[in-house]
C-alpha cells in the first residue's frame, strides 16, 4: 500500500520542532505522561517523559503545557465532493478543514462524479492531494461499478493503487448475491468493507427518523429496522467469508446489540459513530431545519443514549464524521428536496469531547484511541505508522487544547460549505496545531502557539 | 441545545405574528378571537350584510403549487368580500413547471409587490419556508401531510355553532389521518381547547404515536374500530383515503370505517357529520350520511370556510 506523501515530507523542513511539556497521549502504546515530543525530518526523533529534552540550535519549541499532545486524527469517513460536485467541497478546502480541525488523515468515500471506482479516478484525488500538501488524503473505493450495485468493480487493481478500503458509501449494496462477491473480494485484498446499512424499500421518500416528531411535521418517516435488517443480514452472509465489515454512521440501538453480538462471536465486525448522531435527536428537525437532515436520520434520546454508551462499552471502537458538504441554496430548500448530511471535520473534536468525555462516558486516551489507532487498525494505515506517536514513526501530530472555549460560526470554516447544525454552540477542547509529516499545516490563530516561545 | 431551542421558541412566535402558519403554534386565545372574528364576517359570506373592504387597494396572491378547487375558491371569495385584489397562480403552465424553485417563484412574486401570500404546497413546511424567505405575511392553505389551519378552524368554528363549547366534547376522527393535514390541524386546536379527541382508522393509517403530537387540555385516544367509540360522539369527521399520497383503499375498508346508514343510526341525536371533502361517496361516507338533514353540516363547513379565511386575512393584513 502506497503511502500518500505530503509535499512536507518530500521537501523535508529541516528545521526541528520540540513540543515542550504537554500531556503525550499514545493509545497504541499505553503512553499518557506530561514530556516533550521531538520533530525532525519529518518523523518523530524522540517522545521523552523523564526529563525535558535538550534543545538544540535552530529548534522551534513550543510550549504544550496544558495541552495534549497526540497522534493526528484520523478520519475513515468524509465526502470530499471532487472529482464531480466542486461547488461543494474540493480536496483542497477539504484538506484545509480536516487539518483545522486536528485531522492529519481523511479518507474519502467514493460517491464522487465520476465515483471512485477506477485507478485513474483514485490517482486525480491523490495527485489534487499531493498539490494541496496538507492532510493525507486516502480512497475508499466504490464495491461496484458506479456504485450502482450491479457488477464488482476492479477491487484488486483499486486496492493496489491505493484505496484502503471498499464502500459504495450513499448507497447501500441491495442485493445479497452482490453483496457476497463484494465481501468475498474484499476478503482477497485483506481490504475492509463499509457498507452503508439502508433497506431501500423500507426508505422511499424517507426524510426523518419515523416517530412522534415526523408524525405531527407530516414528514415521511425513516425506520430503525432499514438500518438493522442490513447489519443483520451482511453478519450472516459474511460469517462464511470473514472479511473485515465495518458498519458507517450508525444511528440506531437496535444495530448496536447486532454489533456486539458479532463481535462477542469473534467476528471481524467494527461500526462506527458521528458527532451529530450523539448529540442530537429527531427533534432537531421541529423546525424542518434542513440542517438536521442527515442519512440515517436523527434519532430519539434513547438510541443517542445507547449510541454513547456503546462507545463506552467499547462496542464501537471508530469515531468518524461523515462530513459532507451541500451548498446554501441546495439546503435552502423544504425539508423533502434538500438534501442529506452536515460538515463535520471542522467541529468533530470538540463535539465528540463534549458528547464522550465531558459525560464522563470515557477519558481523553479512550477517545484519542477512537480517531487514531482505532481507525489505523482497521484501515492497515498503522503499517505505515500512522495513528501512533512511535520514534522513527511519521510525525502526524494534534495538538489539542481541551480547555479552549469557542463558539462554532460555520461563516469561519475552512470548508466550503456552512451546513452545520452546530451553530452557535459553545464548545470546548480544539485543535491549536496539527503536524503532517513534521509540517506544521494549521496553527490556530490568536494561540499561543502562533508565536513559538 | 437550550441556546438553540430558545431560539426556535423566539422565532416560532414572531413567525405567528407574521404569519398563519399552523394551529399547533396558535394559543388557544388566538384561536377563540378568530373563530369570534369569523362569527362576526358570517353575515356578509352569507350576504345579508355587505361587505366593508378593509382591505382595498391590497394585493393577496394565491399560490398554489399543488392542486386545489375549494380552497383556492374560499379564499378568493374570501379576499373578495375584504376588498382586496386577487392574484391567483397556479403551477401548472407556470415558471414551476419549467423547473423553477420555489423559493424562485414566491421571490418573483413578492419583487412585484404582494400583500400577503396564500401558499398550497404538496411539501409539509412548505408554507412555513416561503414565510421564512418572504417579508409578507404568509397564510398555509395546506403543506402536504403538516397542516391545513384554516380548515381546522373553519371545523372548531363549525363545531363550535353545533354544540357550544369545546371543553369536554368527544370528537372521531375518521380515516387516513397520517397522510391528513386536515386532522393535524384538528387535532392541535380541539386538543388545545380541551376536546375528547378519538382518532380512528386501519393500523396503517393511524399510529399510536398520535397521542404524543399535541400538547394541550385535551385528550387523545387512538382507535382500530369505529362501532363501539360511535354512540358516545358529539362530532364525527370522516376523511378520505389519499391515494395521490399513496394510500391505498383496501378491500373491506367502508366496512370497517365508512359512515353507513347502519351507523348513522347509532349515533346519538345530537351528534354532528363533518367532512373536509371532497367526498368519495360510497367509500368513507354514505350518501345517506353525507346528505343527512339533522345530522350533516358538510355545506355549513364550507360557508364558515370563507368566514374563517376573511378573518384570518383581515387580523393579519388591517391596519390598526
Amino acid at each position: 500500500m502506497p503511502d500518500i506523501i505530503v509535499p512536507g515530507m518530500n521537501a523535508t523542513d529541516r528545521t526541528s520542532t520540540l513540543i515542550r511539556g504537554g500531556r503525550i497521549i499514545d493509545p497504541a502504546s499505553g503512553l499518557d505522561a506530561t514530556g516533550d515530543v521531538l520533530i525532525s525530518d519529518g518523523r518523530i526523533k524522540a517522545i521523552e517523559v523523564g526529563q525535558p529534552l535538550s534543545v538544540e540550535p535552530d529548534t522551534r519549541v513550543h510550549d504544550a503545557s496544558g495541552c495534549l499532545v497526540v497522534p493526528g486524527l484520523i478520519d475513515i469517513h468524509v465526502h470530499l465532493r471532487d472529482p464531480g460536485q466542486q461547488h461543494k467541497e474540493t480536496i483542497r478546502t477539504g484538506s484545509m478543514a480536516a487539518v483545522a480541525g486536528g485531522f492529519t488523515t481523511i479518507c474519502c468515500m467514493p460517491n464522487t462524479a465520476p465515483a471512485l471506482d477506477a485507478p485513474e479516478h483514485v490517482e486525480y484525488v491523490h495527485a489534487r492531494a499531493r498539490e494541496a500538501g496538507l492532510a493525507r488524503v486516502h480512497c475508499i473505493g466504490a464495491a461496484t461499478l458506479g456504485r450502482k450495485g450491479l457488477t464488482l468493480s476492479p477491487i484488486e487493481s483499486l486496492a493496489r493503487n491505493g484505496c484502503v478500503g471498499f464502500s459504495d458509501d450513499g448507497d447501500c449494496i441491495e442485493n445479497p448475491d452482490m453483496m457476497k462477491s463484494v465481501l468475498q473480494a474484499c476478503a482477497a485484498t485483506n481490504s475492509v468493507f463499509m457498507q452503508h446499512c439502508q433497506e431501500k424499500s423500507l426508505t422511499i421518500g424517507s426524510v426523518m427518523h419515523e416517530g412522534a416528531v415526523s408524525l405531527k411535521l407530516g414528514l415521511r418517516g425513516w425506520p430503525r429496522q432499514a438500518e438493522e435488517m442490513i447489519i443483520d443480514r451482511d453478519v450472516r452472509i459474511n460469517r462464511d467469508i470473514g472479511c473485515s465489515y465495518h458498519a458507517q454512521h450508525l444511528s440506531s440501538a437496535g444495530s448496536i446489540k447486532i454489533i456486539r453480538d458479532a463481535r462477542s462471536r469473534g467476528e471481524p465486525v467494527t461500526g462506527e459513530v458521528t458527532p451529530h448522531h450523539l448529540l442530537l435527536t429527531d427533534e432537531a428537525c421541529l423546525d424542518y431545519d434542513t440542517d438536521a437532515k442527515m442519512n440515517p436520520p436523527l434519532r430519539t434520546e434513547a438510541d443517542r443514549l445507547k449510541l454513547i454508551e456503546s462507545v463506552a462499552d467499547g462496542t464501537i471502537t471508530i469515531l468518524a464524521t461523515d462530513h459532507a458538504p451541500h451548498t446554501m441554496a441546495e439546503k435552502q430548500q423544504p425539508f423533502d428536496d434538500a438534501p442529506f448530511g452536515i460538515i463535520g471535520v471542522e467541529t468533530a473534536l470538540p463535539l465528540y469531547a463534549r458528547a464522550l468525555v465531558e459525560s464522563s462516558a470515557i477519558d481523553w486516551p479512550r477517545l484519542i484511541a477512537c480517531m487514531t489507532i482505532n481507525p489505523a487498525r482497521l484501515l492497515r494505515l498503522d503499517e505505515n505508522g500512522l495513528g501512533r506517536l512511535e520514534p522513527g514513526g511519521p510525525a502526524d501530530v494534534t495538538i489539542i487544547d481541551p480547555d479552549h472555549q469557542w463558539i462554532i460560526a460555520p461563516e469561519m470554516f475552512h470548508c466550503r460549505s456552512r451546513n452545520c447544525p452546530f451553530n452557535g454552540w459553545t464548545v470546548n477542547a480544539r485543535a491549536i496545531a496539527t503536524f503532517v509529516g513534521g509540517r506544521p499545516c494549521h496553527v490556530l490563530e490568536d494561540s499561543r502557539f502562533q508565536s513559538p516561545a | 441545545m437550550m441556546h438553540r431551542v430558545d431560539t426556535m421558541t423566539s422565532m416560532a412566535m414572531t413567525r405567528q405574528q407574521k404569519d398563519f402558519l399552523s394551529l399547533e403554534h396558535c394559543s388557544p386565545e388566538s384561536i377563540i378571537q378568530l373563530l369570534d372574528r369569523a362569527e362576526s364576517m358570517l353575515p356578509v359570506v352569507r350576504r345579508t350584510v355587505p361587505a366593508t373592504p378593509v382591505l382595498a387597494g391590497r394585493t393577496v396572491a394565491n399560490i398554489f403549487f399543488e392542486n386545489s378547487t375549494r380552497t383556492r375558491c374560499s379564499f378568493e371569495i374570501a379576499a373578495g368580500h375584504l376588498g382586496a385584489r386577487v392574484l391567483n397562480l397556479g403551477t401548472a403552465g407556470s415558471s414551476s413547471s419549467k423547473g423553477e424553485t420555489m423559493l424562485d417563484t414566491v421571490r418573483n412574486i413578492e419583487a412585484m409587490g404582494v400583500d400577503a401570500m396564500v401558499i398550497r404546497t404538496d411539501r409539509s413546511g412548505g408554507a412555513r419556508f416561503v414565510a421564512e424567505n418572504v417579508r409578507c405575511p404568509v397564510i398555509n392553505a395546506g403543506d402536504g401531510t403538516h397542516e391545513h389551519p384554516t380548515q381546522g378552524l373553519l371545523d372548531l368554528l363549525t363545531i363550535r355553532q353545533h354544540i357550544g363549547r369545546f371543553e369536554g366534547i368527544r370528537v372521531a376522527i375518521v380515516g387516513d389521518i397520517i397522510q391528513s393535514r386536515v386532522a393535524r390541524s384538528d387535532l392541535h386546536g380541539l386538543v388545545s381547547l380541551g376536546a375528547e379527541l378519538v382518532l380512528v382508522g386501519p393500523p396503517s393509517m393511524v399510529s399510536d404515536q398520535f397521542k404524543e403530537v399535541a400538547c394541550g387540555p385535551g385528550s387523545v385516544e387512538v382507535s382500530h374500530e369505529l362501532d363501539p367509540i360511535l354512540p358516545e360522539l358529539d362530532v364525527v369527521i370522516m376523511l378520505r383515503v389519499q391515494a395521490e399520497r399513496g394510500s391505498s383503499i383496501s378491500e373491506g375498508y367502508t366496512e370497517g370505517y365508512g359512515l353507513t346508514g347502519r351507523r348513522l343510526e347509532m349515533l346519538d341525536p345530537g351528534c354532528i357529520v363533518m367532512h373536509p371533502g371532497p367526498l368519495n361517496r360510497g367509500v368513507e361516507i354514505s350518501d345517506e350520511a353525507a346528505d343527512d338533514q339533522g345530522r350533516s353540516v358538510i355545506l355549513q363547513q364550507v360557508t364558515n370556510g370563507v368566514a374563517v379565511r376573511m378573518a384570518v386575512l383581515s387580523s393579519l393584513l388591517e391596519r390598526p
